[in-house]
């Protein structure tokens, strides 16, 4: 498939638009609609360029957010499912278990109570180089780490 | 000094690695949990074997910001030589991949470029005969 420039542009503001959290958001269809694609070349297009459908980017966009927001520590569970833009706690609890492996209030408090360098501390949670290479056992490096291999 | 890793950011690496090794064909060398990521990268089985491409996961805010802001440019954000350009064109073009510029010459290249469906736009080039 050839994208030509202004499909292009199109996705990458469907994209922006999906990413949006304010509130629930527009139906797929709607913001199909608003960058003058079918639902169903939308839907297609999307998946071709961006991997997932434009449904599971906004479901993924709003969790990574919920992710930042519960290692901040500053909110509450219920604070932080409002403000990724879901309506029911019950629902963005499952989710967030279902995606992430446990339950918001675990995963905010393990990431709480995580001290500093340590792998799964919200300073670590902002990967890099640096802080990769930081967080390896200190008695391996990765030219050690290659030989095993 | 010898350049032996570089890096592209990536939304999710499980995706990325299965992009970069099923539909480009290199292979995975390391594959290393890191707390909540993985320290993972892949070679060419064309290249060097100890040339590597690190799948960085791209949750620092400021490298969203940055991919972002080359994708809805345009810009590619890494580049792959290849020895016939046609057919990986045709190649990937066969497995879904979405060019954004097909095989086009500029200068002692031909290049083009395709989403590598993890955020990122990739150019491929030829040199030009």
């Amino acid at each position: 498939m050839l994208l030509r420039h202004e499909g292009f542009r199109k996705l990458c503001e469907a994209r922006d638009r999906l990413r949006d959290v304010a509130d629930e958001g527009d139906t797929i269809e709607a913001i199909a609609a608003s960058v003058g694609i079918s639902p169903f070349h939308f839907i297609r297009q999307f998946e071709a360029v961006f991997g997932v459908t434009p449904h599971q980017y906004r479901i993924e966009a709003r969790l990574a957010l919920a992710r930042d927001l519960l290692a901040g520590g500053g909110d509450s569970v219920t604070d932080v499912c409002m403000a990724v833009g879901f309506s029911s706690l019950g629902s963005f609890s499952a989710l967030f278990t279902r995606r992430v492996g446990e339950s918001p209030s675990v995963f905010r408090r393990r990431m709480r109570h995580a001290p500093a360098g340590d792998p799964g501390s919200a300073l670590s949670r902002q990967p890099g180089c640096f802080s990769l290479i930081a967080a390896l056992p200190s008695d391996r490096s990765f030219r050690e780490a290659s030989v095993e291999t | 000094m010898r350049i032996v890793l570089t890096s592209v950011m990536v939304d999710d690496q499980q995706k990325a690695l299965d992009f970069y090794t099923t539909v480009l064909g290199f292979l995975p060398k390391h594959d290393i949990p890191v707390g909540e990521y993985r320290w993972i990268t892949v070679t060419s089985p064309e290249g060097p074997p100890d040339v590597e491409l690190a799948l960085e996961p791209n949750a620092n805010p400021a490298g969203q910001a940055f991919q972002d802001a080359m994708f809805t440019q345009g810009i590619p954000i890494a580049a792959f030589e290849v020895d016939d350009i046609a057919a990986e064109t045709a190649r990937l073009s066969a497995q879904g991949v979405v060019f954004t510029r097909p095989p086009t010459p500029a200068g002692p290249v031909i290049m083009a470029i395709f989403a590598d469906t993890c955020g990122n736009l990739i150019q491929m080039h030829q040199r030009a005969r």
